[in-house]
């Protein structure tokens, strides 16, 4: 089945999961449609024909072995590769019906609403404060006490507040590995955007910071569309609804995550998962 | 699956689990065999060995547990290998339960024994050894991995059930006719039924070993064929 046909037919009522906890959208929104994207670094072509969608309050992961292009693919959603010459991709990527890769597009109001956390933290060698405040006065003019709230509202939103509200002026780069972690998702979602893009965001973390974070990940998901990179399949089973197995810069297979790790219909996706590759 | 998985010792333990399967199948063979054989022969003390190597099952599918949640804790087994975990539980289950069943009528048949033979005995064995062939196919198919043979014996339960109302219908009307037959039919009726019963615990295997094969269930209603309970049976005229 291909990808579009794949994502027509998983565009269905999803049973929510949790009875009692609070109910996801049901019917799951494409956000995001990937057509025939292919990508090049020179001439090595590092991306083939990627076609899948990205669905709206949803985590769509992508698994796969070093080199797949998963984390390729993940850099054309915001356009990062443009920074790198001799970079260029092909194809559509449509958000909201409109294309994103389409020429005299504002990059850096495409990267507020499309945000990325990358594997090793980077905060900016400033306060706690000003590392939010940043990319929020790169867009907007706020008066102190809106920009005061909104940057409470970024913390919190990234389960941080507690932790660092009485030292807001702190050096963001005294906190630990997964407070700055969590600090870069605080910075993403204070510029307010739609989609958020993991590349990732807990392999140098240690286990119960990597739990937070999927924790932190599974209440994101009620207002964003997310996409997550990780080589960590059981993070990927876990965190994701919709998995995409790639292999040499193809998506071999793509459907809900339940599917993929209970009964793959590609035995290459198979043969990967439980550990029987190469 | 044709390929190993890179770590070796993952596919040994999947082995491991993969033998105590098939050792806990043939000891549910041979002990339906043997129960069969003390029916027939009225030989008490066979079905005494029979209800003592009971144990011996038991104790295997405590061992087949505690190596399945050992993997699921060790490995994350997923997609076939973690069917594979699955079914190995639950078939080790059923066969655990045959056993139980095979034991019982061997238990039963010494209480028989204590009677003289009643006509309706003879068509047990014949009921017994399609159980037997069942269980012996549903192994099979297990060893082989075969969903299409599992498929086969699934549906082939329906016959042991329509031998078994057929049996329930005799042994009734043999206890209307003479009431001095009613402990030996009750007996071999409760021993009918555990075989009954055997049959429908190999088409629970035959249904986890087809979800372990393709990953979903054996879509239609399985057909059945015991109608016993709807049956009541009025004694003939002038038997009163």
């Amino acid at each position: 089945m291909s990808p579009p046909q794949v994502a027509a037919r998983l565009a269905m009522p999803l049973v929510p999961s949790n009875p009692g906890v609070r109910e996801p959208e049901l019917m799951p929104r494409q956000k995001a449609l990937i057509r025939n994207v292919n990508f090049f670094y020179d001439r090595f072509q590092a991306l083939k024909n990627i076609s899948l969608p990205l669905h709206d309050k949803r985590v769509t992961a992508f698994i796969g072995p070093s080199g797949c292009g998963k984390s390729t693919l993940l850099r054309i959603l915001n356009r990062m590769y443009e920074l790198y010459p001799g970079q260029r991709a092909t194809g559509e990527v449509l958000v909201d019906g409109e294309n994103i890769l389409a020429p005299g597009l504002d990059l850096n109001l495409l990267r507020a609403k499309i945000g990325m956390v990358f594997q090793k933290p980077t905060p900016f060698p400033m306060s706690i404060y000003d590392n939010i405040a940043f990319g929020i006065r790169l867009y907007v003019r706020l008066a102190r006490s809106e920009l005061d709230d909104r940057i409470e509202a970024a913390l919190r939103r990234a389960a941080l507040w507690d932790e660092v509200k009485d030292k807001l002026r702190q050096s963001g780069l005294g906190l630990s590995g997964g407070q700055q972690q969590r600090l870069c998702i605080a910075r993403a979602v204070a510029v307010e955007p739609e989609i958020l893009l993991l590349d990732e965001p807990a392999s140098a973390l240690d286990p119960l910071s990597t739990q937070r974070i999927e924790e932190l990940i599974a209440e994101l998901k009620d207002d964003y569309c997310i996409a997550i990179v990780t080589h960590n399949m059981q993070q990927a089973a876990r965190s994701s609804d919709y998995t995409a197995f790639m292999y040499l810069g193809e998506v071999i297979e793509f459907d809900e995550t339940e599917r993929i790790f209970t009964h793959p219909a590609q035995k290459q996706t198979e043969d990967y998962i439980t550990g029987r590759f190469g | 699956m044709a390929s190993e998985h890179i770590v070796k010792s993952y596919d040994e333990e999947l082995r491991r689990l993969s033998n105590t399967i098939t050792e806990m199948g043939g000891l549910a063979e041979s002990q339906l065999a043997g129960a069969i054989d003390a029916v027939v022969k009225r030989d008490s003390e066979l079905a005494g060995n029979v209800v003592e190597g009971d144990a011996k099952v038991d104790q295997l599918q405590h061992d087949l547990d505690n190596l399945a949640v050992r993997l699921l804790a060790l490995r994350q087994p997923m997609a076939r290998d973690l069917r594979e975990v699955f079914a190995a539980l639950k078939i080790g289950s059923d066969l655990e339960r045959i056993c139980d069943y095979a034991a019982n009528v061997a238990k039963r048949s010494i209480a028989l024994n204590q009677s003289p033979p009643v006509r309706p005995v003879y068509a047990l064995p014949r009921m017994a050894h399609l159980a037997e062939l069942l269980v012996k196919d549903i192994i099979d198919a297990y060893v082989a991995r075969d969903a299409d043979k599992a498929y086969a014996v699934w549906i082939r339960d329906a016959e042991l059930d329509e031998m078994y109302s057929s049996l329930f219908r005799e042994l009734l009307t043999y206890m209307m006719e003479d009431p001095r037959n009613i402990s030996a039919c009750t007996h071999l009726l409760f021993m009918a039924k555990n075989i009954e019963r055997i049959g429908d615990h190999a088409t629970n295997i035959a249904e986890d070993l087809y979800y372990l094969v393709h990953g979903t269930r054996i879509a239609e209603a399985r057909p059945k064929g015991d109608l016993s309970s709807l049956e009541i049976v009025t004694p003939r005229r002038g038997t009163e």
